[in-house]
């Protein structure tokens, strides 16, 4: 039993990850061949994952609408969800447009999907202007940094902004615009290289501690 | 030592044997010779591209005194061995030499005294065609609408088997692999100090919290998949939050956009509950699969938020535009929010939308703070490791190129900037 829960995906783990690593060194066509194939068998167990993602899903709100939980109600919004798009593929075998015109599924498309996606993005709109208004809120030095930043950004990219700034701070000889291409380019490109070699380091240490079976909490226990 | 040594030698020796039997020069025919004012040009000769997967030749010849800019060079290729002549290049006779290959100083010497020019096959015969079979090229000066065409030379290109151009990189990761596995042996002898991260140290605050109050707490994965290593570091601090929610004996939601991310953390909860002590109180709808679509997902999770208000809520993972959907729609409601992420364009959402926010690589530091295992402990002194050696190179990185641009040792500065390039 060890030797299945445990041995066998360790090794598995380990070839594969080492395989991986080493055709980043090796650009022959038999590595490249290899990276097509192991890609080709993820996206096989992919498509074997969505059908247990969608068996979740379904039995998960058909339990809620048993048992009638709270908000049931929404679950029954999965199933007509699901079929408005579902029956309309299948009659238009796939094609969402054809020399005449919009299929059904392309229609649905278009005006059902298209249209609640794009509402739900319009909506971080709104959140990004309560989240601009919490973090203007200055509680720390940081955050008073993070205001003078943010101030001057939003400054600087309206013609208001630049005739308030030329006419206060014009004598210092710095147009606004400079000095948004100075934060952009310093101290903006600065942390974000900091977070990125931090991340880039971790990454590197976490895969090896997988390739080499250090941590193995995904295998469960013995 | 001396053994290591030879070894090193070997190997090296190994590697420049495979760069020069890559290339096969081919003497080159006497086809043509230009009569006219314009010598013909000398030193014409094809090899195969180093260290790539093949299809592409390299041509070469040698730069004449009369290569101004109104001196023009084409060159053509042909897959038969008369006629069939396709044009692959054009350019200014006084660009194009060996040193805009940009490869390292120890896998190419380039020189400014001969043209270098790369023709890609695929190009012109396709993926298939292009590797092994022979090729003829020629190179054709073109002045004052005059042409003069130079003698044909033929090669083949190969598939290499080594990335001379990365050793730079091979010998970093070997540095970095040494490095882990003397931390994590160190690690199983002495302990190690690791510092506070206060984004984890609220975790028990925030489980207590949702005890206290009888309401749930969410974990979310985010939109990564399984082989992304955000993603992974995700499941790991899910394991050790999961045991926690058991021990507290509170409840735990994951919603899910990845069905394979989906099965892994099931079997991460239910270990964890096993490991707790408390098999019973697991359930399978912990985990749910919500859906595929970005801005479905963010719907859907904003919804179960709102509907059940949750006391906490985990954004450990790889998150895009829904980070910010998801944490103020969390705060609004009055959760109290941990976020980490390895997208550094989404920290700023998390900043401002979350109590605590891991950054980057304290996301993958989590998992093992929380575990306090030794073994995954050691691994968080690797890190910094890294952090320590990148800081030190950037420093005398800085000073040396800034000494060399001063003093125009323009070989030197080349030396340095090739010795941290990527290639």
């Amino acid at each position: 039993m060890k030797l299945i829960k445990k041995y066998i995906p360790l090794t598995i783990v380990f070839v594969f990850g080492v395989l991986t690593l080493a055709s980043y060194y090796i650009p022959h066509k038999v590595s490249v061949d290899y990276l097509e194939l192991v890609s080709q068998w993820e996206n096989i167990v992919y498509a074997f994952a969505f059908l247990l993602g969608l068996v979740s899903l379904f039995l998960s709100h058909y339990n809620k609408i048993a048992r009638k939980g709270d908000g049931w109600g929404y679950s029954i919004f999965v199933y007509i969800g699901f079929f408005a798009m579902v029956i309309p593929a299948f009659m238009s075998h796939g094609k969402q447009s054809t020399e005449a015109g919009l299929t059904l599924l392309g229609w649905s498309f278009r005006y059902l999907y298209n249209a609640l996606s794009s509402t739900m993005f319009a909506v971080l709109a709104f959140y990004i202007v309560s989240t601009a208004y919490r973090s203007f809120r200055i509680k720390s030095r940081q955050a008073f940094v993070l205001f003078v930043a943010a101030f001057i950004l939003i400054l600087g990219k309206v013609p208001l902004g630049q005739i308030i700034w030329d006419a206060v701070l014009g004598w210092t000889g710095y147009h606004v615009t400079d000095v948004i291409e100075w934060i952009m380019s310093v101290p903006s490109v600065a942390g974000k290289r900091g977070i990125m070699i931090g991340i880039s380091i971790g990454a590197i240490v976490t895969s090896f501690k997988i390739i080499f079976g250090i941590e193995k909490q995904y295998l469960g226990k013995d | 030592m001396i053994k290591n040594k030879l070894g090193f030698s070997l190997f090296l020796a190994l590697f420049a044997a495979t760069s020069v039997f890559a290339a096969k020069p081919s003497p080159a025919v006497k086809n043509q010779t230009p009569a006219g004012a314009i010598p013909p040009i000398t030193g014409l000769t094809v090899i195969d591209m180093p260290y790539d997967v093949g299809g592409t030749a390299l041509l070469k010849w040698n730069v004449r005194p009369e290569d101004k800019p109104e001196l023009v060079y084409q060159v053509y290729v042909s897959s038969l061995d008369a006629g069939g002549w396709i044009k692959a290049d054009e350019f200014p006779a006084d660009t194009r030499t060996g040193k805009d290959i940009e490869l390292p100083f120890w896998a190419w010497d380039g020189s400014d005294k001969e043209h270098v020019v790369k023709v890609e096959l695929p190009n012109y015969f396709g993926e298939a065609q292009s590797t092994g079979a022979v090729f003829h090229f020629k190179v054709v000066t073109v002045k004052d609408k005059k042409s003069y065409d130079s003698e044909v030379v033929s090669g083949k290109t190969v598939s290499n088997w080594f990335r001379l151009d990365r050793l730079n990189n091979l010998v970093l990761l070997v540095v970095i692999i040494l490095v882990f596995f003397w931390a994590v042996s160190h690690a199983k002898r002495k302990g190690l100090f690791i510092r506070r991260i206060a984004g984890l140290d609220a975790i028990d605050e925030a489980l207590g919290r949702a005890t206290e109050m009888g309401k749930p707490i969410y974990y979310l994965t985010g939109i990564g998949g399984m082989s992304g290593i955000s993603t992974i570091a995700s499941t790991f601090i899910l394991g050790e939050v999961s045991k926690k929610v058991a021990q507290y004996d509170t409840q735990i939601k994951i919603p899910h956009y990845d069905p394979i991310v989906m099965t892994v953390c099931k079997e991460v909860v239910k270990q964890a509950f096993l490991e707790a002590g408390r098999p019973d109180s697991y359930r399978d709808d912990m985990n749910q699969f919500i859906s595929q679509d970005q801005f479905s997902y963010a719907a859907s999770v904003d919804g179960m938020i709102s509907r059940e208000k949750p006391a906490a809520i985990f954004f450990m993972g790889y998150f895009m535009a829904e980070s910010l959907l998801l944490a103020e729609v969390g705060a609004t409601n009055g959760a109290i929010q941990i976020a980490g992420t390895d997208q550094e364009s989404q920290l700023p959402f998390f900043f401002t939308a979350c109590d605590y926010t891991l950054i980057g690589e304290e996301l993958y530091a989590a998992g093992a703070y929380l575990s306090k295992e030794p073994m995954l402990m050691s691994a968080l002194k690797v890190q910094d490791f890294g952090k320590f050696l990148v800081m030190v190179s950037v420093f005398f990185g800085i000073i040396l190129v800034a000494l060399g641009a001063r003093f125009h040792y323009d070989r030197f500065v080349q030396v340095i900037l090739n010795l941290f390039g990527a290639y």
